[in-house]
């Protein structure tokens, strides 16, 4: 009796154990298939404007999260590497928009949120 | 040689006449002009577009994709959320029509239920919206037009240009006696067309508007809000400048007028200045 107990708490701990490295491996991976956008944009004055340029960013594939600030003229969002976003295609679809983008950054880790006061 | 005195005489008594006759119009002009009543605050509502329905208001909430009514004091008494970004909106009977700037489409609500128009033409980003009769006129943002439905029937009005009758970028537009009437934002003036789509004239050209972002038209006057300016514009249904208001705005978008009194959103402002006669 005792060691089909031990057999099965082994079994268990193992089962937990391949389940928690899986689920900490698919997160990571999806980190890491991620690339953080952040873009300085020219002209950004009403909603249409703001609006507009997100629709335009939200047509992008697998675009997310998309952060315009009015104010500060800065726009963040995210997008799955393999989308293999370039600042030329970037710069295509903010002119789309109707702006222009001035400075344009990649990130592998998120960009710090614009405070405003 | 009397009767010269005498022709001369009058001529000055009919110049005379037609001075205070022209004062008196400036004075009439003067005694009717707009006047602020009150700043109606809303509650965490940014405000686009603006109707007027039984003593209620309603509003688009872009920021927070949603169209809310309001009673005359800004209290919110029902909202309908998940649109995507709604802009200038409508009204025809009991029927509010909700363009959707990132969906391309047009809700309908009433009494509570939602529905969607199809819409036959590729729109790039309706940013308003006006019915009259069996008439819907589309601002059509991003490809600098308006669209013209009667039925199953429609034109285009204008292209992407700076020309008369050309557009930019388009934010509303309104129908007011067989002619359409366009915020031609980012070419800082209106211009009206005829139900054919002809141009016909061009309102605001020279009083350095910023973005005309919203109009509204009644049977005496083309109403603007002008939204870099801070500031709404009056002009007769011919064109002419009658009165400036300048103050008591943030950034207006749109106009509604109701029991006699203009209401203008506040989009910054998240408020609505009420203005009265």
């Amino acid at each position: 009796m005792r060691p089909k107990i031990k057999t099965a708490v082994i079994t268990l701990v193992m089962l937990f154990t391949t389940l928690f490295t899986t689920v900490n491996s698919i997160n990571a991976q999806t980190t890491s298939e991620k690339m953080y956008v952040k873009m300085e944009v020219d002209g950004l004055s009403c909603p249409f404007c703001v609006y507009g340029l997100e629709k335009k960013i939200k047509q992008i594939k697998s675009a997310n999260d998309v952060v315009i600030e009015l104010e500060a003229g800065e726009v963040t969002f995210n997008v799955l590497k393999e989308q293999e976003l370039t600042k030329e295609k970037l710069q295509k679809i903010v002119k789309n928009a109707g702006f222009t983008a001035k400075e344009i950054s990649f990130s592998e880790i998120p960009f710090k949120p614009t405070i405003n006061e | 040689m009397n009767k010269l005195t005498i022709g001369i005489l009058g001529l000055l008594l009919l110049f005379s006449c037609s001075e205070n006759q022209e004062k008196t119009t400036q004075k009439e002009e003067q005694l009717i002009a707009w006047k602020f009543v009150k700043e109606i605050p809303l509650q965490n509502i940014t405000p686009i577009g603006i109707v007027a329905q039984n003593n209620f208001l309603w509003l688009s909430d872009v920021d927070n994709n949603r169209v809310v009514k309001i009673d005359l004091n800004g209290k919110i008494i029902e909202e309908f959320n998940d649109f995507e970004r709604p802009m200038h909106i409508a009204i025809q009977e009991n029927k509010i029509y909700i363009p959707q700037y990132t969906s391309d489409t047009i809700s309908v609500l009433e009494k509570g239920s939602i529905s969607n128009l199809i819409l036959n033409e590729t729109v790039d980003g309706i940013s308003g919206l006006a019915i009259d009769g069996d008439r819907m006129a589309i601002a059509d943002f991003y490809n600098h037009r308006v669209i013209l439905k009667k039925g199953q029937e429609s034109i285009s009005i204008g292209k992407e240009g700076h020309n008369d009758g050309e557009l930019y970028y388009p934010t509303d537009v309104d129908i007011y006696d067989n002619k359409i009437y366009v915020a031609d934002a980012y070419n800082n003036r209106v211009q009206v067309f005829d139900v054919e789509g002809n141009y016909v004239q061009m309102i605001g050209w020279n009083e350095d508007i910023h973005v005309a972002t919203g109009i509204k038209v009644t049977a005496n006057e083309v109403i603007v809000a002008d939204f870099e300016g801070n500031r709404v514009l009056i002009y007769d249904i011919n064109g002419k400048l009658l009165q400036t208001l300048s103050e008591n705005f943030n950034h207006p978008t749109d106009i509604e007028v109701y029991d006699n009194k203009i209401y203008v959103t506040n989009y910054k402002g998240k408020s609505i200045s009420v203005f009265e006669k």
